[in-house]
């Protein structure tokens, strides 16, 4: 049995002229990681804010365990949210924040935050504005980590960190979730480096849910199909395509849904190569066909 | 979704609308790092007072008698103010997003900051009122100087000291605080609206008072509530800012 930790129903957000967010209704379940994946400026860092009550929507419904979030404190402390443009107060360091920090999460750890310190190598006494990039994710990551809030908010925790960084977060996240489970969103637009992160793949686009379902799903999903042309095109003649590259006299078609152990069979016999899409190859597909027909929204973001 | 998801987990308990303990943690953040609201002051008082000695070493060195050296006029004992107001700014530009992704609410993080607020202009009416009797037993700090011996100050006692300097102080940090409470929720449209209709309204009060001839009355009315009324009605402004800061906190939000 799994219990719906929040849940969305027509939430809309408008800033003046611009619809931020447009009617989207999705759930998140209990000890599950989710990833809020779209372009920049797609509306996951407005998506993270309404559903810590950091802004108020302007349409439909919005609940967090059970109650609109903002302005109650028996929802928003169990919530960790440390946005990609967070702001600190003045002159603060990380060793304030992390002093801060089990005043406010009751779940913190002391001992493991101090231990992501050291893998991070974040110099905890420098003043944060003096920071870089990489150092001011890794300061979003301790925390969102070390709180363990049973609804945790990661944006954009990639950003500027390095490979090993990025790699430390990945093995840390994984085993302090098999340990403590809890439900995790996090937010990124660099999909293929959180691929194997996650659970459950919420992708939006201009304020739209374009795809909401179990990663495994989204991963086996789609297939992509290249050779001649002419025997390309006759094999995917009744498929939905999402995505075609031409190279001379070859093609590679993307085919959504799954092929069949005999459709397998004839592309062998037509001299076909079937490969996987990655999830990241599959967004492109969907989002970059979205938005090129309406240049027009574009601009308005 | 699947079939196994049962209704939504339900808040176990709704919790009390009086939370010392959240209120009193925003107090504690306003304090962990001690600099903003103690040490940076104590560095701009304890500057100010150096500058004063050494005019009086100088003034004292020239040779000009103690009674017209014009100490009265200094506004030096004011000079943590312009600090402070800033401070107040910072209050609910900088630290207000912060207490919101730790997970406070408006409503807690206003009444903590009140609450630090009223705290720190204990401390500095304490301070201040004492330096002032200092000031007056070493006789100027031995060399006939007054920093605190001023401005209003000059001749009051340590009651009324401290009392003006609380009024003043908690004015202030409150009115930084609460002109950045609507720019956390207006923008800059707020920030004009706010500095256009206070002007009309101070335009309105002079052509009120100036139409009815009413400025030599506004005078005596002054002089006689005097010094401690005056600074009774900074205080109730001061908690006007109070209540106004919280009623647009409530709905205001971070970038």
């Amino acid at each position: 049995m799994t219990s719906i930790v929040a849940s969305t129903r027509g939430l809309t957000k408008r800033y003046g002229a611009f619809t931020a967010i447009d009617g989207i209704d999705f759930d998140l379940e209990e000890g599950r990681i989710y990833g809020l994946l779209g372009r920049n400026g797609a509306g996951k860092t407005t998506v993270m804010q309404l559903l810590t009550g950091q802004i108020f929507p302007d349409g439909g419904t919005l609940e967090v365990f059970g109650r609109p979030p903002a302005e109650h404190a028996d929802v928003l402390r169990r919530l960790c949210f440390i946005a990609e443009s967070q702001r600190y107060p003045e002159d603060f360091t990380p060793a304030h924040v992390f002093a801060a920090a089990p005043w406010f999460f009751e779940r913190w750890d002391a001992a493991f935050a101090e231990r992501l310190v050291a893998d991070f190598r974040l110099p905890v006494k420098r003043r944060i504005k003096k920071l870089s990039r990489g150092q001011l994710s890794a300061v979003g990551v301790i925390v969102g980590l070390a709180s363990r809030a049973p609804l945790t908010f990661f944006d954009e925790p990639y950003l500027g960190l390095d490979a090993v960084a990025r790699h430390l977060f990945y093995d840390r996240l994984l085993e302090d979730y098999a340990e403590h489970p809890r439900t995790i969103l996090l937010s990124t637009h660099l999909i293929d480096e959180v691929a194997n992160l996650l659970e459950h793949v919420i992708l939006i686009d201009q304020g739209r849910i374009l795809l909401d379902r179990d990663a495994e799903d989204v991963r086996g999903s789609a297939t992509s199909v290249a050779g001649p042309r002419a025997v390309v095109e006759r094999f995917v003649a009744e498929r939905p395509v999402i995505g075609r590259d031409d190279i001379g006299g070859l093609a590679s078609v993307t085919v959504d849904g799954r092929l069949d152990r005999d459709e397998r069979i004839r592309a062998a016999e037509l001299g076909l190569e079937l490969a996987p899409v990655s999830l990241q190859q599959l967004i492109i597909h969907l989002t970059g066909a979205e938005t090129a027909g309406t240049p027009e929204k574009e601009v308005a973001a | 979704m699947t079939a196994t998801v049962t209704a939504p987990t339900a808040v176990a308990e709704p919790s009390s609308r009086v939370r010392p303990n959240e209120i009193w943690r925003i107090v504690r953040l306003h304090t962990v790092n001690p600099s903003i609201f103690f040490l940076v002051p104590a560095l701009v008082l304890g500057g100010a007072w150096v500058i004063t000695m050494v005019i009086a070493l100088i003034l004292l060195g020239a040779g000009v008698p103690m009674e017209s050296t014009g100490f009265e006029y200094s506004w030096a004992v004011l000079s943590p103010q312009w600090y402070l107001i800033v401070v107040g700014v910072q209050a609910v530009s900088y630290t207000f997003p912060f207490a919101l992704g730790f997970g406070a609410t408006r409503r807690d993080y206003w009444i903590g900051t009140g609450v630090m607020f009223a705290l720190a202009s204990l401390l500095y009416a304490v301070v201040i009122a004492t330096l002032l009797v200092v000031e007056r037993a070493t006789g100027g700090w031995g060399i006939g100087a007054g920093m605190f011996e001023a401005l209003w100050y000059v001749g009051a006692d340590w009651a009324i000291a401290f009392y003006t300097t609380f009024a003043l102080q908690l004015l202030v940090l409150f009115i930084g605080a609460g002109v950045t409470t609507v720019f956390m929720r207006w923008r800059m449209r707020g920030m004009l609206t706010l500095a256009a209709g206070g002007v009309v309204v101070i335009l309105a009060i002079i052509a009120a008072f100036t139409f009815s001839e009413s400025w030599d009355e506004l005078g005596r009315w002054l002089a006689s509530i005097g010094l401690v009324g005056v600074f009774t009605l900074l205080l109730v402004k001061a908690l006007a800012w109070a209540v106004a800061g919280f009623l647009v906190i409530r709905r205001a939000t971070p970038r």
